[in-house]
């Protein structure tokens, strides 16, 4: 019994052995297993970490990328709106059609809430043009402290753009208070003349605030619209200066052609005098010249050499008369329009022949060498002969008469475009520029030595001139006192009809 | 007849000509006198007191409901500014409307039911396929309101819903209901009759970094994350620029970084815009249970684009092969913001599942409801951020 117990006690013992070395191994083998339960844990929270950590790196590339995209979306948005009003401000030269294209939808894509541009008038009262998420009560309030605060006014005067970034404590609240933003951009329009007015934009509290592009945005668009004001206001002033000019201009020319028809009517009244006069006087000139000579003829009886004297003295002025109302007629004739040029086809070189013919026992009186230089095969001209060779013959002998003996008279043409042009040049006593402007007036004489020894009525040149216009031509003189003159006119080149 | 609709837009600076415009466009394109419904989609640059009132002349419509936002999305466009006008002639499709008044001060349970029997009450004995409300996004408790909803409704009925908007001001939007102008309000819609609703929802936003949970949290408030201040996890990501949601309501990063919650049951986190309060607690629309898994989620514009062409497919899947007569967009404005110039592009993104014909149109809204895959055996409504809902009429 005893043995059997303590074999049971034997093996009671082992057992205990046994387990306890079973509980021993699960004991340690649980620990390892914690442990590596621990392990894993740890190393799962550090990966948490890791990935926190990356997530946190992912996110703040992430939010700088969007922000950056974000504001380019802005900018070109802005950019983009900005363009469009560019666009249609700068296409109209109409102050009212200006405003009115800055529409609200455009205004809005700019990206804000509320707009303003306000504009002085003339008499430097400010007045809101564009309002777009301001309620019309409160545009009093904000003209009226917008004017009262002069602080904001000098630095926006300056041409300084204000933001809720960059404006001075002072200035950011009164603009925030009155205009009720938290974010906002204001702008002066301003030229060299001054400030035009003010463009403001701005958010409320819970939108997004203004960025530094914002205010370039901004002091673009006000620029923008100050050229544009400048533009339209300039236009405005040239318009009305011009419509001014214009009605004035014909105000004048109502006038002038009023003197006109005076001075012609005046001038049609003294051809029409002189006409008359010299017809008058003509006739008892005829008679009388018609006696004088019928007197020297002897036919009524002998006559003493002094009575014979006395006749040709009066035949001779009678025919110095006649010579001078005939110029007065043909003068009042052209200037009346009575007297048409009968154009024909004339040789300019025959006739400066016949008057060098004409005149050279007067050339040869005095020595004078004659001159002419004209291309044998010079186009003909399109001339009344017996007109325009008076033409020439008084200034031949005018040149004649102002050449001293042993000087040079020539004459030449040359063809300019469609004319020939026709100068006689002197080496004579020359003319002085104060008589030169008065040379083709009627009875005009220069005051020489010469004209007090010579008789003359003074309307040589002035009928010369007449003549020459009414074919068409000019007649003009360049003189040098001592020098010489020269006398140039044109006169048409003849041109065969088309059949 | 079977089912004509016309469209309407019109962005003429003045009120009354743009509605003038729009609700003559809705209806020369609708081509019929007898208007059954109509919506009225209008950004707050119009004032309804004078929109409203001549919208209402012109369409003589039987049912009219409306609500503001910050944009309207069209077949073709975008626009943020603008009236747009949608007339319904149907012998298919069954409206009925209702609205409820207050949503700031009533329990918010109580009125998602008001708003749910009142819409009832308007409704012939017809076939019920969805349920469709505008809402002041100022809801108590948004939760008890969908809850509140549920309770007349049942579980099955696809709810969606959209927060009006009146463009990042956060101060006033307006919901219109017959030819009255409520603030504050909700308005609701029953879809019925013979019409297939296909519905998709997506945001298109991936979790970022390890998840977080919440400790504690006061219906929509978060409290504290992980033991800290709930704000830390923001201040944790971006150090001194986390300081902007102190002086901006709906932020950079609050659009970009949305929170994620973990849904069970479900393929996508439910996303929700956060604000930062004074005591370091996280604020957002509808409630986070304590526990919630969360996370800071991270998105860009490809992700956007491609949330809506899933959205789209969904839609297309759920319609069961029915042709689509109308495609109804109801999307976050933080998206619009996001997207920016390039927020047409989700709608071609769209168009290549549904093609060009279905006319489209939308709004943008500051919370989007819609159903959400979870355990639960249906769907639940559910509010969130940054998402797209495309509700295909068939």
């Amino acid at each position: 019994m005893e043995t059997s117990s303590n074999l049971l006690s034997l093996i009671g013992f082992c057992l205990l052995i046994s387990a306890s070395g079973f509980l021993t191994f699960l004991l340690i083998s649980r620990n390892d297993q914690i442990r590596q339960l621990k392990e894993i844990l740890t190393k799962l929270r550090k990966s948490f970490d890791d990935l926190d950590e990356q997530a946190k790196l992912i996110v703040k590339t992430d939010l700088e990328l969007n922000k950056a995209q974000e504001e380019l979306d802005r900018r070109l948005n802005g950019l983009d709106a900005l363009q469009k009003v560019s666009r249609l401000i700068s296409t109209t030269l109409d102050e009212e059609e200006m405003f009115k294209r800055i529409n609200q939808s455009l205004v809005t894509q700019v990206g804000f809430e509320k707009t303003a541009v306000l504009i002085y008038t003339e008499n430097r009262k400010l007045i809101g043009r564009i309002l777009i998420g301001i309620p019309t009560e409160e545009v009093k309030r904000i003209l009226s402290s917008f004017e009262n605060y002069q602080p904001l006014l000098s630095t926006l005067k300056e041409g300084q753009t204000l933001s809720s970034i960059n404006a001075p404590k002072q200035h950011r609240e009164f603009v925030q208070n009155i205009f009720n933003v938290e974010h906002f951009v204001i702008s002066p329009i301003i030229t060299q003349h001054g400030i035009l007015g003010i463009v403001f934009v701005g958010n409320s509290i819970n939108s997004f605030p203004i960025t530094e592009g914002d205010e370039e945005l901004i002091s673009i668009l006000a620029n923008q619209i100050s050229q544009s004001l400048e533009n339209v206001r300039l236009f405005e002033e040239v318009f009305l200066s011009t419509k001014n000019l214009e009605s004035k201009i014909q105000d004048r020319t109502k006038e002038l052609a009023s003197a006109l028809e005076q001075v012609q009517n005046v001038s049609r009244i003294k051809s029409e005098f002189i006409s008359a006069v010299s017809h008058e006087l003509r006739t008892p000139l005829t008679s009388i010249k018609g006696y004088a000579a019928l007197l020297m003829s002897g036919k009524l009886g002998d006559i003493p050499d002094q009575v014979r004297d006395r006749l040709a003295r009066i035949n001779t002025h009678s025919d110095n008369l006649v010579k001078f109302i005939n110029d007065l007629l043909d003068i009042a004739r052209i200037e009346s329009g009575k007297a048409e040029m009968n154009l024909t086809k004339t040789s300019l070189v025959q006739m400066i022949e016949n008057v060098h013919d004409l005149l050279t026992p007067q050339l040869q009186n005095k020595n004078i060498q004659w001159k002419m230089e004209i291309d044998p095969l010079i186009e003909d001209i399109a001339a009344d002969h017996n007109q325009l060779e008076r033409v020439v013959i008084n200034l031949v002998s005018n040149a004649i008469k102002f050449t001293p003996e042993g000087g040079t008279i020539s004459v030449k043409a040359q063809k300019i475009n469609d004319m020939i042009q026709i100068d006689v040049t002197d080496t004579g006593i020359g003319i002085s520029e104060k008589d030169v402007k008065r040379l083709f007036d009627e009875f005009y004489r220069v005051d020489n030595q010469i004209n007090q020894n010579l008789k003359g009525t003074g309307l040589g040149l002035s009928l010369a001139k007449k003549i020459v216009e009414a074919h068409n031509g000019k007649i003009k003189v360049t003189s040098q006192l001592n020098q010489g003159t020269t006398f140039s006119f044109t006169v048409p080149i003849y041109k065969e009809a088309p059949p | 007849m079977a089912t004509k609709i016309g469209i309407g837009f019109s962005e003429h600076p003045h009120p009354e000509t743009a509605a003038k415009d729009a609700g003559f466009l809705s209806k020369t394109q609708l081509d019929e006198d007898k208007i059954d419904f109509s919506i009225v989609l209008s950004t707050t640059h119009y004032s309804p007191q004078k929109t409203l009132p001549i919208l209402t002349n012109i369409l003589n419509s039987s049912k009219l409901v409306g609500a503001s936002t910050a944009g309207i999305i069209l077949s073709d466009t975008v626009k943020t500014r603008g009236i747009a006008v949608i007339t319904i002639s149907s012998s298919e499709f069954d409206f009925g409307i209702g609205s409820v008044h207050g949503l700031k001060h009533q329990d918010s349970f109580q009125a998602g039911s008001h708003l749910a029997k009142n819409t009832l009450n308007n409704f012939s004995p017809r076939g019920r396929q969805g349920f469709l409300f505008f809402a002041d996004p100022n809801i108590l408790n948004y939760t008890q309101f969908l809850k509140g909803i549920q309770s007349i409704f049942g579980n099955i009925l696809p709810i969606i819903g959209a927060g009006c908007s009146d463009n990042f001001r956060f101060q006033e939007t307006f919901q219109l209901y017959q030819n009255e102008i409520f603030n504050n309000s909700a308005v609701g819609i029953i879809l019925g009759g013979h019409m297939s609703i296909g519905l998709g929802s997506r945001h298109g936003w991936r979790p970022l970094g390890k998840p977080r949970f919440v400790d504690e949290s006061d219906n929509n408030v978060i409290k504290t994350i992980d033991g800290k201040k709930a704000s830390f996890i923001y201040k944790e990501f971006f150090s001194h620029e986390a300081d902007e949601f102190l002086s901006n309501r709906l932020s950079t990063l609050s659009l970009l970084y949305p929170l994620g919650v973990y849904v069970e049951g479900s393929q996508e986190y439910l996303l929700k815009n956060t604000s930062i309060l004074p005591d370091g607690s996280l604020t957002s629309q509808g409630n986070v249970p304590v526990g919630s898994r969360i996370h800071v989620m991270i998105g860009n514009k490809d992700s956007c684009r491609q949330a809506a062409y899933e959205a789209a497919l969904e839609a297309q899947k759920n319609l069961m092969d029915k042709e689509p007569k109308l495609l109804l967009i109801i999307e976050s404005m933080t998206r619009l913001k996001l997207l920016s110039r390039n927020a047409a592009h989700e709608i071609r993104k769209i168009k290549e599942v549904f093609g060009s014909s279905t006319p489209i149109i939308g709004m943008y809204s500051n919370g989007e409801v819609s159903p959400f895959q979870t355990i639960d055996r249906f769907k639940s409504p559910l509010l969130q951020n940054e998402s797209i809902i495309v509700t295909a009429l068939g």
